[in-house]
């Protein structure tokens, strides 16, 4: 036993050391075959979503974006062969090991190589395809280097090869087909928000990129580019793919600067250069009856924030790729005596919760406003004492881009909440993508600190 | 080179030479003028691409009537695209249903479902999936195991031919170019195979992969010929991506052609 356990530490940290990124595990380090140990491993750790069978059915599954695959179907997306083949082992083990981003698909590190592999020989158990049609790998190029990246000609492709008619023009996923996909099982999906590296679910290394092109994303709507761009010319797409990322700014405390004088009132006003910008990623609220109806569109918010001895205000900017009149975003704050309660806004409202102050716009109202609300629907219905906001929006392919102003200590409405400089605040938002009315996707609660932050505070 | 053989000893190469997965392309190059090329117009189903292949002398001539009121085409939107949304408003129709003006039903597959014994050449001469205008072309088709398909792209926008088998290896590739062509094969017989396009959801096209030469699809004026047929007895199927299936049974002799009516009615 102790051998037994040893041996595993010794692959494990292995493993961890071995393990950059695509780099596949050699099949040399494989263990045998153990279809037993496989499916108790299925069972324990896949069937929740996966469903008992494979099917695709488990518990979970309605509530999730993407659905989980049915792996008996042998359809996998991220493959380094042919579109239709199955994948190799190795790319299974790296879709376990690794897991996909922006989905409920977590990576299973913690698990074992060794059961990892068991977990390969089960999946494919599940399916007739591995018996019935070999793997395909597309011939790929080297890497030619980021030294070498052409990103005239990465741009050239993208247009010539019509990555935008779905990632759009600037990779924002709203290209004019974008709404329309379905997915093979007709369900409707979304295509990748390209500047959202951390999002791809098949990753954003060049090198998984340029296997997407090649491949295609077997059961989404993404063809295989294979015969239609070189595998060279592929590396050169992946780098303009790579160019259009937005490094996601992920503070755990998002600074908030004072300014003396005027506010900037407009989204592209130059004072906001200098303020430090914070990414909030957002998760969609479940409809009613659990199930998704649409995928969701917004996936995170970035937000800036300035202030006077009076009043803040903050650009917001997210990504929507069609513009709409419900389109809304709302800030959140606690009230100061609710600041330990609504741990979550996926649970809010809960019995007895309180009332959160909701600062509201529409891009359909003239104007935004600020009130204490005890659900959602009363900041889009706009019930209760409400205060006028000053606001001002502007859409461009694809992103809304916010300016809203609130007052740092509001006197109306009774109980909303107080910013104080030096102190912690907690922030969320909600974002209303005015295409589907009934999506709402929420971000956690995020600290903002306005004032002047120690540059070395250790 | 084959094709100078009796039809017995052809099927028999077939078998030896030509099966088992080897690639066609060597008959490909001898075969050409061995046959008409209908294929290459483009808007004809392959059916009539070789007429002679299936080395009989009978035939069967088949309308495939409509009953009911025929259901509305529904109007594309095609404007998302602006390739697409050039084509003239009367291309710019669903295709699921199209009732002919003379009360037949357009684009119902029919084909030998049983009694057709024997092997048959694989013709070397491509069927043909075109897309055109932002539409399949032809809507419907069929083609024999192992016969290659030219997917090819006359639009100058991005297709994507995403082909859905459930017996044969699917595929969904990408032709983001005008005059891109690609080669496939489905090594199965399947009834249909259905093709879509992801970038233009409106789009779909059906394939039979069958066995044998012995099929039609209904045209204009609903009509569709089985013919090369040995004389015997048939059961012939009638699909329609819409209506589903009906069957027939017909008895041939050498050299006779026999009519057979076929009636869908509207749900």
């Amino acid at each position: 036993m102790t051998c037994r356990l040893s041996r595993h530490l010794i692959v494990g940290v292995a493993a961890l050391v071995f393990w950059v990124g695509a780099r596949p595990v050699s099949a040399a380090e494989r263990p045998a075959r153990d279809l037993a140990a496989g499916k108790a491993a299925y069972e324990q750790s896949c069937a929740r979503c996966h469903g008992v069978d494979g099917r695709g059915d488990g518990v979970d599954a309605k509530r999730f974006y993407p659905r989980p695959r049915d792996l008996t179907m042998g359809v996998y997306k991220f493959r380094s062969t042919a579109s239709g083949t199955p994948p190799t082992d190795e790319d299974v083990f790296q879709t376990i090991t690794r897991g996909l981003p922006g989905s409920n698909m977590p990576d299973w590190q913690h698990l074992s190589e060794e059961t990892r592999w068991q977990l390969v020989e089960y999946l494919k158990s599940l399916s007739p395809v591995f018996d019935q049609t070999a793997p395909e790998p597309v011939p790929i190029a080297d890497e030619p280097g980021p030294a070498r990246a052409d990103l005239a000609k990465g741009k050239a492709l993208y247009t010539q090869l019509g990555c935008a008619l779905c990632h759009g023009a600037q990779g924002r996923a709203n290209g004019p087909s974008a709404a329309t996909l379905v997915d093979d099982w007709g369900k409707p999906i979304r295509p990748s928000n390209l500047t959202q590296g951390w999002n791809y679910r098949g990753w954003s290394a060049s090198r998984d990129v340029m296997l997407r092109v090649l491949t295609g994303i077997d059961g989404a709507g993404m063809p295989s580019y294979t015969g239609a761009v070189s595998p060279e010319d592929a590396w050169q797409l992946a780098y303009y793919v790579a160019s259009l990322h937005e490094p996601p700014h992920e503070h755990r405390i998002a600074r908030a600067a004072h300014v003396t004088g005027a506010l900037p009132q407009t989204v592209d006003d130059p004072a906001w250069a200098a303020a430090e910008s914070t990414l909030v990623r957002l998760r969609n609220a479940v409809s009613s009856d659990g199930e998704w109806v649409d995928p969701p569109t917004v996936s995170a918010v970035s937000f800036q924030v300035l202030a006077n001895e009076d009043i803040m205000v903050l650009r917001v900017s997210w990504d929507d790729p069609s513009e709409d009149n419900a389109d809304a975003l709302t800030l959140l704050l606690k009230p100061e005596a609710t600041r330990g309660d609504v741990v979550t806004l996926h649970a809010w409202p809960y019995h007895g919760a309180p009332r959160l102050d909701v600062s509201y716009w529409s891009a359909g109202r003239a104007e935004a406003f600020e009130l204490l609300a005890s659900t959602f629907e009363d900041a889009v219905e706009r019930r209760g004492a409400s205060v006028v906001l000053a606001s001002a929006a502007v859409y461009d392919d694809g992103r809304w881009r916010l300016v809203l102003q609130r007052p740092l200590q509001p006197a109306f409405p009774a109980g909303a909440a107080v910013i104080t400089p030096e102190l912690f605040a907690p922030f969320a938002f909600a974002v209303w993508d005015g295409g589907k009315p009934g999506a709402r996707a929420v971000s956690p609660w995020v600290d903002v600190a306005l004032g002047p932050v120690q540059p070395h505070s250790e | 080179m084959c094709q100078r053989y009796g039809m017995s000893l052809l099927a028999v190469l077939v078998v030896i030479g030509c099966g088992g997965g080897q690639p066609q392309d060597a008959a490909a190059k001898t075969d050409r003028t061995a046959s008409p090329e209908p294929a290459m117009h483009l808007a004809q189903a392959p059916a009539q691409a070789q007429p002679a292949s299936g080395g009989g002398s009978a035939a069967v001539n088949v309308t495939v009537q409509f009953e009911g009121a025929a259901p509305a085409r529904t109007k594309i939107k095609m404007d998302a695209d602006p390739v697409c949304r050039q084509q003239p408003a009367a291309a710019m129709e669903s295709e699921e249903v199209v009732v002919n003006s003379n009360g037949t039903l357009k684009n119902v597959f029919v084909y030998v479902k049983d009694g057709a014994t024997g092997t048959f050449p694989t013709p070397s001469t491509p069927a043909t999936l075109e897309q055109s205008g932002c539409w399949y072309r032809p809507h419907v088709f069929g083609l024999q195991v192992n016969q290659p398909l030219d997917i090819v792209n006359s639009d100058a926008t991005l297709h994507n031919i995403n082909a859905k088998p459930t017996t044969n290896t699917p595929f969904n590739i990408a032709q983001p170019v005008k005059g891109m062509k690609t080669t496939k094969k489905f090594a199965k017989p399947e009834v249909m195979v259905k093709f879509k396009c992801n970038v233009h959801p409106w789009m779909s096209a059906y394939a039979a992969v069958l066995t044998h030469p012995f099929f039609g699809v209904s045209d204009e004026q609903g009509a569709a010929a089985v013919i090369g047929l040995p004389a015997g007895t048939y059961t012939l199927e009638a699909w329609h991506e819409t209506y589903g299936t009906q069957t027939q049974t017909v008895t041939v002799a050498d050299g006779e052609t026999k009519s057979v009516a076929f009636t869908f009615t509207a749900q």
